[in-house]
C-alpha cells in the first residue's frame, strides 16, 4: 500500500531535492541571529513594549519569520526542478499538477514549522519556556500556515514565469531580505518611526505575522490580530491562485 | 499491419501551436499498436519532442485530437500516465546518489520497496552502473547519464515507452545492448516511440518509422517500406577475377556514362568495385555487357537495399511533399 501522491511528493521534496549545507544555512542563519542579536542587543535595550527584553521581542519575531524560509527552500525545490527537468518527468508520471503543487506549500509548510521548532530550542536557553496555551499555540501555527501559503504562493508563481537562475534568485533574495527587514521582526514600529517606513512595515504581511505571533506570546490578542489573520488569509488564497495560474502556464523545455 | 491489433495511441490530425500562428506540429495522423516499436525521425525542431509532450498529455493539443488507451488525450490524466513511462531529451535528476535515485523514482512511482531494491540492483547491472551507484548524477559523465535516465524509467511498469533520443553520447556496445534490452521488451508487448537521430538505430529497431519535418509527420512506414519507397540509390557490388588496372575503371566509368547510367563510384577495394546508383537493374546489365565485351570474369555482382539513411534524406531535403501514407496506414 503506497502513500497518496501528494504525501509521496513530499517525501521525495525531503529526501532528494535539498542539499544538507543549503538546510543548514537557511536554519542555521536566524537561529544564529538570535543567538547573536539577542545576546548583544539585551544589553544595549533595557525593554520592548509588552514583550520585555529584546530577546523576549525577538524570538516571536524569528518564529514568525520562518515561514519565510520554507517559502524560500520550497521556491528553491521549484525551481531546481525545472531546472533540472524533474517537473516535466513528474508531470508525464502518474500526478496531476495540483498535487504537484499542494505538495509543494505542504512542504513550505513543514520547512516552516521545523524553522519554527529550531527557533524555540535555540531561544530556550536565552528567553525561557514560554508559557502558551493551546489556542495560543494553534493561532501561532495558523498564521505560520497561512504565511508560508503566501510566501510559498508568491515564490513559487514567480518560480514558474521566470527562465532564469539568476533572476530568480536575485529576485527571491531581495524578497527575503527586504520583507525581513522592513518588518517587525527585528525592531518594533513605534511613535518615532518615520512615517513612511511605517506605512511600508505595515504593508507588508510579515509584520502581521511577527505582531500575531508576538501578540500570542504575551498573551495579549486583540482585534488587530484578527484582522492581520484575515488579511494573511486573503493574500495567502491570492498567491496560491497566482501559482495556480502559473502552473497552467507553465512552459517546459530548459531554463538557464 | 495487422488491423486487428490493439491500438494504443491514435492520433487525428493533431496539432500544437505555441501561439496562433505559430505551430510546432500540425496534421499529425497516425496510429501505434500493442508490442511496435515507432520510431520517430525528423531533423532538429521538426516536432518530435512536441508530438512526445502531446502523447504523454504534458501538452494539450491545440487542434485536431487522439486518444491513448483509448481515451480523449484532453480527459487523459493520472490513470493513463500510470501505464507509461517517458525517457526525456533533457537530463532530470534529483539530488542523490544514483542507487537512490533508483529507488526514490520508484518510491513515487508507488513500487513496493522490496521489488524496487531488486529491480534497482538489476537496472544497476543491466545498464554497468554498479561502480557508480554511490555518486550523484551530475558527476557521472555523459554516456552514464544517459544510461541513468533509461535505467530510472525502467523501475516502474508500463505498457507504453517514450524514448526521446536515448542513445545520445553512448558508445556502440552500450546502445547495442540498450536496443537489445528494448527490442526484448517490445517482444514481449511493450509499446515503444524512439525518437533518434542515429538511422541505422532506427532500422534495426523499429517496426514502424514516422518522417518528420516542419512539424509535420510526411511519411509513416516500416524501415523496408520507407527505404523502397524514398531511397534513390541502391548499393551495387561487382566482385571481379582481378583487379581492374585504372585505364579498365576508367573504360568502364565512361560506357555507364554514356548508357546514361545516374551512378557512382563510392569505394575500389582489390578486385571490388562498389557503386551507388538510381536504376540498380539497368547499372548491372550494362557492367554485365561490359565485362563480357572485355574478357575480364565477373565473379560476383549484389545489390543491396537503399540505406534508410538516403530515404531521410531526400524525405527531408527535397521541396514540400504531401503526407504519403504507406501500407498499414489510414489515410
Amino acid at each position: 500500500m503506497s502513500l497518496p501522491p501528494v504525501l509521496r511528493l513530499v517525501v521525495r521534496n525531503f529526501r532528494a531535492s535539498i542539499d544538507p549545507i543549503t538546510l543548514l544555512v537557511m536554519f542555521g542563519q536566524p537561529a544564529f541571529l538570535i543567538v547573536i542579536l539577542g545576546t548583544m542587543f539585551n544589553q544595549l535595550i533595557p525593554s520592548v513594549g509588552a514583550s520585555g527584553s529584546y530577546v523576549a521581542f525577538l524570538v516571536p519575531g524569528m518564529i514568525a519569520s520562518q515561514m519565510i524560509t520554507g517559502a524560500v527552500l520550497a521556491g528553491r525545490i521549484f525551481w531546481l526542478d525545472r531546472r533540472w527537468s524533474m517537473v516535466e518527468q513528474i508531470f508525464s508520471g502518474p500526478f496531476r499538477r495540483a498535487e504537484y503543487l499542494a505538495a509543494l506549500l505542504l512542504t513550505t509548510l513543514l520547512f516552516s514549522l521545523v524553522g519554527v521548532g529550531i527557533m524555540a530550542l535555540v531561544a530556550l536557553p536565552l528567553a525561557g519556556l514560554p508559557r502558551i496555551s493551546g489556542v495560543e499555540l494553534g493561532v501561532i501555527l495558523a498564521t505560520i500556515a497561512l504565511g508560508a501559503t503566501f510566501f510559498g504562493g508568491l515564490l513559487i508563481a514567480l518560480g514558474g514565469r521566470i527562465r532564469s537562475a539568476n533572476l530568480y534568485f536575485t529576485i527571491q533574495s531581495l524578497l527575503q531580505y527586504f520583507l525581513i527587514f522592513i518588518s517587525t521582526v527585528y525592531y518594533p514600529v513605534t511613535a518615532t518611526t518615520p512615517e513612511v517606513l511605517r506605512v511600508v512595515v505595515y504593508a507588508n504581511p510579515l509584520t502581521y505575522a511577527a505582531n500575531t505571533v508576538r501578540d500570542a506570546f504575551t498573551h495579549s490578542f486583540g482585534p488587530s490580530d484578527l484582522t492581520a489573520g484575515s488579511v494573511l488569509a486573503v493574500l495567502a488564497a491570492l498567491t496560491f491562485l497566482l501559482a495556480i495560474l502559473s502552473f497552467r502556464r507553465l512552459e517546459f523545455g530548459p531554463v538557464q | 499491419m495487422n488491423p486487428s491489433r490493439e491500438v494504443i495511441v491514435r492520433a487525428t490530425d493533431l496539432g500544437y501551436a505555441y501561439r496562433p500562428d505559430r505551430f510546432a506540429v500540425r496534421g499529425l495522423h497516425f496510429q501505434l499498436y500493442r508490442g511496435e516499436v515507432f520510431g520517430l525521425l525528423g531533423r532538429n525542431g521538426a516536432g518530435k519532442t512536441t508530438t512526445v509532450r502531446l502523447l504523454t498529455t504534458l501538452l494539450p493539443p491545440t487542434e485536431g485530437g487522439g486518444t491513448l488507451f483509448g481515451k480523449d488525450l484532453r480527459q487523459c490524466g493520472r490513470a493513463e500516465r500510470a501505464r507509461i513511462g517517458v525517457v526525456l531529451q533533457s537530463e532530470s535528476l534529483d539530488f542523490v546518489s544514483v542507487e537512490n535515485n533508483l529507488r526514490l523514482y520508484a518510491f513515487l512511482w508507488g513500487v513496493p520497496r522490496e521489488v524496487a531494491k531488486s529491480r534497482a540492483e538489476e537496472m544497476l547491472e543491466l545498464f554497468e552502473l554498479g561502480p557508480v551507484r554511490a555518486r550523484k548524477p551530475w558527476a557521472l559523465s555523459g554516456g552514464e547519464r544517459r544510461r541513468f535516465q533509461v535505467a530510472r524509467e525502467l523501475m516502474h511498469e508500463m505498457e507504453l515507452l517514450f524514448l526521446d533520443e536515448p542513445t545520445v553520447g553512448l558508445d556502440a556496445l552500450t546502445r547495442s545492448r540498450i536496443l537489445d534490452y528494448l527490442a526484448d521488451r517490445a517482444r514481449r508487448g511493450l509499446t515503444i516511440v524512439f525518437t533518434t537521430h542515429i538511422l541505422h538505430e532506427a532500422d534495426r529497431l523499429c517496426d514502424r518509422i514516422g518522417v518528420m519535418r516542419d512539424g509535420r509527420l510526411l511519411t509513416v512506414g516500416s524501415p523496408a517500406e520507407i527505404k523502397r519507397t524514398y531511397g534513390r540509390l541502391r548499393t551495387v557490388e561487382a566482385g571481379f577475377e582481378r583487379e581492374l588496372s585504372g585505364p579498365e575503371a576508367n573504360d568502364l566509368e565512361r560506357l555507364l556514362a554514356l548508357e546514361g547510367e545516374s551512378f557512382s563510384i563510392v569505394e575500389r577495394r582489390g578486385d571490388l568495385l562498389v557503386f551507388r546508383a538510381g536504376n540498380a537493374e539497368s547499372l548491372v546489365a550494362d557492367v554485365v555487357r561490359w565485362a563480357q565485351s572485355r574478357g575480364i570474369e565477373l565473379e560476383r555482382i549484389a545489390v543491396s537495399e537503399a540505406t534508410l539513411e538516403d530515404a531521410f534524406v531526400k524525405l527531408v531535403s527535397e521541396a514540400p511533399a504531401p503526407a504519403v501514407p504507406l501500407a498499414g496506414e489510414e489515410p
